[in-house]
């Protein structure tokens, strides 16, 4: 997450019960760096070499050619005579992210030397030779003049945008240039707009192969002489608001010494082997038997305050000395963790090597949970589009349903880690191959093909040399989300000449065309630029319009999503947001939703579900469809209706049956089809986990093992260990005296069991009452009396808090900190469709935050999601 | 080049008796119940297209210049001069399209994806085999190496009576192996045998997409890219399962290689030309030679065309040519013209066309094509072409040889339109050959006097039109 060395690193907890994560987060006070691709802050005070400390990628240092014609000082560096201050390799960073981003802008704190040089006299140039270049700021004599190469402009970067005349003064100044999306420039001179221009076109041809250069032309014939402070380049528009604050901040913000920026290196560094090996490793080995609630040995090694303390036997960490400390020796001689395997010898060579290094420690709590899923840390996987979305996409984009061909063709996608739209799972076989083609073409049967082309374009002309290319390229970029590259014109072009040479007409010729498209691979997935060196940048415009509209809505973006992003408009903090909010008032917003709820709590077993039919005679696929039926109406209810925080699915008096599921709950039963039932006057009854889908989650004997798991993993985000091998998980039977309750507590109590039953199964205690399929009952078949208080160990937490009924369970888990987080946690992934590691838990911390002061509803969580870098910034593999 | 010559020794016979058994073909849809080896010398015609012409002037060397090639194969044949197509000029349409149309049909086109008319293929197979041709032949084989696709004009050359595509363009090696020698594929309802055509295509293309995010110039890493690329190879899978030749007729020989060159929409990048080598094109252009030639020889195939690059091709050719021992030409398009895209391109030889000059890259483009058209004419006239009459099928078809323009000045019709090359084979000594013959005479009236010599009773042309025999070409 590091994007600049002014950044002043801080430790920051996440919000909840305490749990936190290794967080290296920037202060942006003082500085806007959001979008920031290179940064000169001329701190070095001497030497050739003038540094990237943008912390971006690949820094784009630049050498100094004559050192004798600058002079450095405390302030920054003085040209005094002409050099060239310019990058040995062609500035790929920087021209790759502006051509992606079709938008820059470049800032800089300098001193002109005087008010006459000219040329314009280079001063931030990327360029060739004095008349080829991607983009030049420059001096013009009394003014400042920014050449930008763009389709619209000509390879010298003319028609330019200028300041005014005598604008330019002989003093430090403070000089913004910025180009939309759009093509419009806007220079800012102290904080202050100047001007105002068109550049249009796009940035898509710069050459990249040009260098960057300070105060000269790379061939050296433009010299600028004066004092630089600082000069910084974006991939993004700075707004109005951006310049002032960072024209506020001044010349220096942030600046470090040599020594400073030494210290916090290494400080990084180690932060960055905690984070990524450390953590992860105590969260595997340790923390199952030394976190605050079980304290074996009377260390909770999930807190660096008492992790430092130590045990009963005293310190086991020295910081700075492996063989001193008792973890080091414990672990080396295989003694723990207990009743576990041994950690590697690479593990263990990395924790001996940490302890060694200082036992650098940056975060208050290791939360287990967010390292559940290291193992996808480094992957960044297309994504298919599920069945879901192909056929709300086919339907968005040609206006056929096509769902229940689709649903008996294409296979179905399975579910990993809770949900099917898992993109490393979502893989493909020779059935999706052979379903993507046959839909292809039932899909264009039902098409009216004319009138579809005839949106893009009027001609019906075959031939390439005349309207079929744009024909091609107009309906190409609506299928496909985007806009085409020349060769994809040219191959789908190719199918209409090959259609002609064939006999075929115009209407032939389209749907040939439709029927590839549909088929290609940016139709089936989800392409994104995945290249980059390691750091996230912002994703371009129509990769964010295909993320917002397919995480809110599950489809493609819709024209006004398109044209905002063909505007630039999605960059524009504002008019993103209000995209947003257009989209969420849309009913496909309400279906998304309900395909999480879905998914999150699997009601698609319902269908499948086979309780023991002597035990369960009034189970039946009707009673299972009403379940699903009952939660998915609720969801709406609380999250759209009502448009109440998420957490009250949790506790909300409220729920929707049919007079048959009435029955089946011992409500009476009133009207005919699915209706509303007031619960706050029935006792136990009321939230998700008192619905006949949730429950019969703990299967015929409504195990509290299931039940309580299910509420530590969805609800709490808590993690266990599998139990031990050649441990015996066949629960006893009930009998006279002796209850499900009974018999948890008895797994609670054994030495062996309950350091890992005692943090779920007593979640469960309060849904004693419920059986298998979720009826209500005050005894158990042997005619047992049952009991719903219990104990609610939240994870992290020392203590447990007592409560006395399954109502007072619903209203501590619906006021949790954990629960509200855990369910932004939830529809994060859905929303991503991949898990989430360890480097999200801080943004998704930030969001969390956001969305519960948006009043913690579906609707604020998903406006904080896509709102967050996880949706703003690509994830690059590379 | 990397070419190796068919051999038709063992196929002769064996091809004609495997036509029985073979499966239901679009070809026999309108075929007749019979099928016979040929015992009789069968009537045959083909039409061969080269793309850019000759202009007029070089045509007055006669073999000493760019028909160098022809010579050795010049008793054969019959060089015509002074043909003349200005009626097909069409205004507002690009000439080398009107040009390319007007071969083989002497009419305009009839919108962009018609011609104005039949070709003379196609009218000579009309009227010697009314009913369809004999069982298991392929009716028409339309093949060719060909990069500019703008309008099927310029590279189709067969077309039935009422001016549509005769026969799906064969475009690769593999294409014309398949529909000739192939046991494949189509099957069914001609408009279903269309569509599997085509569907194909759209695999092709579909196909090319995902080799794209597979490859080196792909956007996604290197996970993402995994997960493309087994998509890919099921869409292999699904490929052979739907569209591989399942077994070739007894006999013929083995599947040629994919071919290397570009094709479908990648080949014409919206007429900015595409680099090739004199290689890979001759190496390509060569197999197309030989398998159609063989198609032939084994009597597959009795009517169609081949095409020799498209009019107003694009291409930027690279490569030493030699002729008969010596080094005609290094060609560097790009360089030579010292710009790149389509200004690079060899097409613009010939808009730089000047009688008054050497003309040197024109010159080698022109003989360098007529080389290749010679190639396909000598394997037609070898120990493995002699027929049952003890000539060659050379000497026994209709072979016509022919081009876009003769000249490459856009701006004047008259100049680009007259003088079109044109040369034909004996037609079972129906014509002259031995001749270059100043026939000086419209298209029209040459065609339609070629199919009053071949036995067809209609005539190309608009009705009423007073026809002109030109006598001069007949035997």
């Amino acid at each position: 997450m590091q994007r600049s060395s002014l950044a002043v690193f801080l430790i920051i907890a996440l919000p909840g019960s305490g749990a936190g994560s290794a967080v290296v987060a920037q202060d942006n006070a003082a500085r806007e760096s959001r979008g920031l691709v290179a940064l000169y802050d001329f701190s070095e005070g001497s030497g050739t070499t003038v540094n990237d400390r943008s912390g971006v990628g690949q820094a784009v240092d630049l050498k100094i050619n004559k050192p004798d014609s600058v002079k450095w000082s405390s302030d920054g560096l003085s040209v005094t005579q002409s050099t060239e201050i310019v990058s040995q390799q062609p500035a790929r960073k920087i021209i790759d992210a502006i051509r992606k981003s079709n938008a820059l802008s470049i800032e800089a704190w300098l001193k002109p030397t005087n008010s006459k040089q000219a040329g314009p006299a280079r001063i931030v140039s990327i360029s060739k030779n004095s008349s080829e270049r991607n983009m030049t700021l420059g001096q013009d004599g009394d003014l400042f003049d920014v050449r930008l190469r763009t389709s619209g402009t000509s390879t010298n970067g003319i028609p330019s945008t200028s300041s005014p005349k005598k604008s330019l003064q002989v003093r430090l100044t403070h000089v913004v240039y910025s180009r939309d999306q759009a093509g419009a420039t806007t220079v800012y001179l102290d904080g202050r707009q100047v001007a105002k221009g068109k550049a249009s076109g796009n940035l898509g041809n710069w050459d990249t192969d040009q260098k960057l250069s300070l105060a000269n032309e790379i061939t050296g014939d433009r010299p600028w002489l004066g004092e630089l402070q600082m000069v910084a380049i974006f991939d993004r528009v700075l707004s109005a608001g951006d310049v002032q604050k960072n024209f506020a901040a001044g010349s220096k913000a942030g600046s470090h010494s040599a020594e400073e920026r030494a210290a916090e290196t290494r400080l990084t560094a180690q932060r960055k082997v905690f984070d990524t090996q450390i953590a992860p490793l105590l969260a595997e080995h340790c923390i199952e038997c030394h976190d605050p609630a079980i304290r074996k040995g009377g260390l909770d090694i999930s807190r660096r305050t008492t992790a430092l303390i130590g045990g009963e036997s005293g310190k086991v960490i020295t910081p700075g000395k492996a063989a001193g400390s008792v973890l080091w020796e414990s672990v080396a001689a295989n003694e723990m963790p207990k009743s576990r395997p041994p950690l590697s010898a690479e593990e263990k060579a990395t924790l001996r090597a940490w302890l060694d290094d200082g036992a650098e420690w940056p975060v208050e709590v290791i939360d287990p949970a967010i390292y559940l899923h290291e193992g996808h840390a480094g992957e960044v996987w297309v994504q298919r589009l599920t069945v879901p979305e192909y056929i709300e996409t086919v339907r968005s984009a040609v206006g056929v349903d096509v769902s229940k061909e689709a649903r008996e063709v294409l296979p179905p996608d399975l579910r990993a880690d809770g949900f099917s739209n898992t993109a490393y799972n979502l893989t493909v076989d020779l059935k999706h191959v052979e379903a993507y083609g046959k839909l292809a073409e039932i899909i264009v049967s039902r098409m009216d093909v004319l009138q579809f082309a005839g949106k893009f374009s009027k001609s019906r002309k075959l031939s390439t040399d005349d309207t079929m290319r744009d024909q091609v390229a107009a309906m190409g970029k609506w299928l496909l989300r985007g806009p085409l590259s020349s060769n994809e014109i040219n191959d789908y072009s190719g199918i209409a000449t090959t259609v002609a040479s064939a006999g075929g007409d115009f209407k032939d010729a389209m749907s040939y065309v439709v029927e590839a498209m549909i088929q290609s691979p940016r139709f089936v997935y989800r392409i994104e630029n995945q290249h980059g060196d390691g750091s996230p940048r912002s994703v371009g415009q129509y990769e964010l319009a295909s993320r917002l509209s397919y995480i809110i809505w599950g489809g493609p973006p819709d024209d006004s999503l398109m044209q905002a992003a063909d505007r630039g408009e999605l960059a524009d903090r504002g008019k993103l947001e209000a995209q947003v909010q257009r989209m969420l008032k849309d009913s496909r917003a309400i279906d998304q939703s309900l395909l999480f709820v879905s998914e999150w709590l699997n009601l698609g077993r319902l269908s499948s579900l086979q309780p023991n039919p002597e035990r369960f005679p009034n189970w039946n696929a009707e009673l299972a469809a009403d379940m699903r039926e009952e939660t998915l109406a609720f969801f709406k209810e609380v999250a759209w209706e009502q448009n109440r925080p998420l957490a009250e699915l949790l506790s909300a008096q409220v729920t929707f049956a049919t007079p048959r599921l009435a029955a089946h709950y011992g409500l009476k039963p009133g009207g005919k089809e699915l209706a509303r039932y007031d619960l706050s006057s029935v006792p136990g009854r009321g939230g998700l986990l008192t619905q006949g889908s949730v429950l019969t989650i703990g299967g015929d004997n409504a195990s509290m093992v299931s039940r309580g798991l299910f509420v530590l993993h969805d609800l709490l985000r808590g993690t266990v260990n599998a139990p031990p091998p050649c441990v015996n998980v066949v629960p006893p039977p009930t009998r006279t005296g002796l209850t499900q309750r009974g018999i948890a507590e008895g797994r609670v109590a054994n030495e062996n069991c309950g350091v890992c039953h005692v943090r779920f199964e007593p979640l469960a205690y309060g849904l004693e009452k419920f059986d298998g399929i979720g009826a209500y009952h005050e005894q158990d078949k042997h005619g047992n009396a049952m009991r719903e208080d219990g104990d609610l160990l939240f994870p992290g937490d020392a203590e447990p808090i007592h409560y006395q009924s399954s109502a007072e369970l619903m209203k501590l888990l619906a006021a949790s900190d954990r629960v509200q987080e855990s369910l932004t946690w939830k529809v994060t992934q859905f929303a991503l469709g991949r898990p989430l590691i360890a480097a999200d838990a801080p943004v998704v911390g930030r969001l969390h935050k956001a969305a519960q002061q948006g009043g913690g509803t579906y609707s604020s969580l998903i406006t904080a999601i896509v709102l967050s870098d996880l949706v703003q910034l690509t994830r690059v593999p590379y | 080049m990397t070419h190796r010559t068919l051999s038709r020794r063992t196929m002769l016979k064996s091809v004609s008796a495997a036509t029985i058994g073979m499966p239901f073909l679009e070809e026999m849809l309108g075929s007749s119940a019979s099928a016979a080896p040929p015992a009789t010398v069968p009537v045959r015609a083909f039409n061969v297209f080269f793309g850019l012409g000759i202009p007029a002037p070089l045509q007055t060397e006669g073999f000493e210049g760019v028909m160098e090639p022809l010579k050795p194969l010049r008793e054969k044949l019959l060089i015509m001069r002074g043909v003349d197509h200005v009626r097909c000029d069409e205004k507002g349409i690009n000439a080398h399209y009107d040009g390319a149309t007007a071969a083989f049909t002497a009419e305009p086109p009839d919108g962009e994806a018609k011609a104005g008319g039949g070709s003379i293929d196609q009218m000579i197979r009309l009227a010697h085999y009314p009913n369809g041709m004999p069982a298991g032949m392929v009716p028409t084989l339309v093949g060719g190496t060909f990069f500019r696709r703008s309008r099927v004009g310029r590279y189709v050359h067969s077309y039935n009576l009422d001016g549509t595509v005769a026969a799906t363009m064969q475009e690769r090696p593999r294409d014309v192996f398949e529909r000739v020698f192939g046991t494949v594929v189509f099957a069914g309802d001609p408009k279903d045998v269309f569509r599997q055509r085509l569907q194909r295509s759209v695999l092709d293309t579909v196909v090319g997409q995902y080799k794209f995010y597979t490859g080196e110039n792909s956007p996604l890493g290197a996970t993402s890219k995994g997960r493309v690329a087994e998509h890919l190879e099921r869409i292999r899978e699904f490929e052979q399962r739907a569209y591989a030749m399942q077994r070739k007729v007894d006999g013929a020989p083995d599947l040629p290689p994919d071919s290397r060159l570009l094709h479908g929409g990648a080949a014409d990048p919206g007429g900015e030309g595409i680099d090739i080598t004199l290689e890979e094109l001759t190496t390509e252009w060569r197999l197309m030679a030989d398998l159609y030639a063989l198609a032939i020889q084994t009597d597959r195939v009795r009517f169609g065309s081949l095409t020799f690059l498209a009019a107003g091709e694009r291409i930027r050719l690279k490569g030493d040519y030699h002729y008969d021992g010596r080094q005609v030409f290094q060609f560097d398009d790009a360089a030579q013209h010292k710009k790149s895209g389509s200004g690079g391109c060899s097409h613009e030889w010939w808009h730089k066309f000047n009688e008054k000059n050497r003309n040197e890259q024109l010159r080698a483009h022109a003989h360098m094509k007529l080389n290749e058209v010679a190639y396909f004419l000598k394997q037609l006239d070898g120990a493995n072409s002699v027929e049952a009459n003890g000539r060659t099928i050379l000497d026994n078809s209709l072979i016509t040889i022919s081009t876009e323009s003769g000249d490459g000045r856009h701006n004047d019709v008259k100049r680009e339109l007259s003088g079109v090359f044109h040369c034909i084979a004996g037609g079972g000594g129906r014509f002259k050959t031995g001749h270059i013959l100043d026939v000086n005479a419209e298209g029209l009236d040459v065609y339609n006097t070629m199919l009053s010599g071949m036995g067809v009773p209609g005539k190309l042309g608009p009705k009423g039109r007073e026809a002109v025999s030109i006598d001069a070409i007949r035997a």
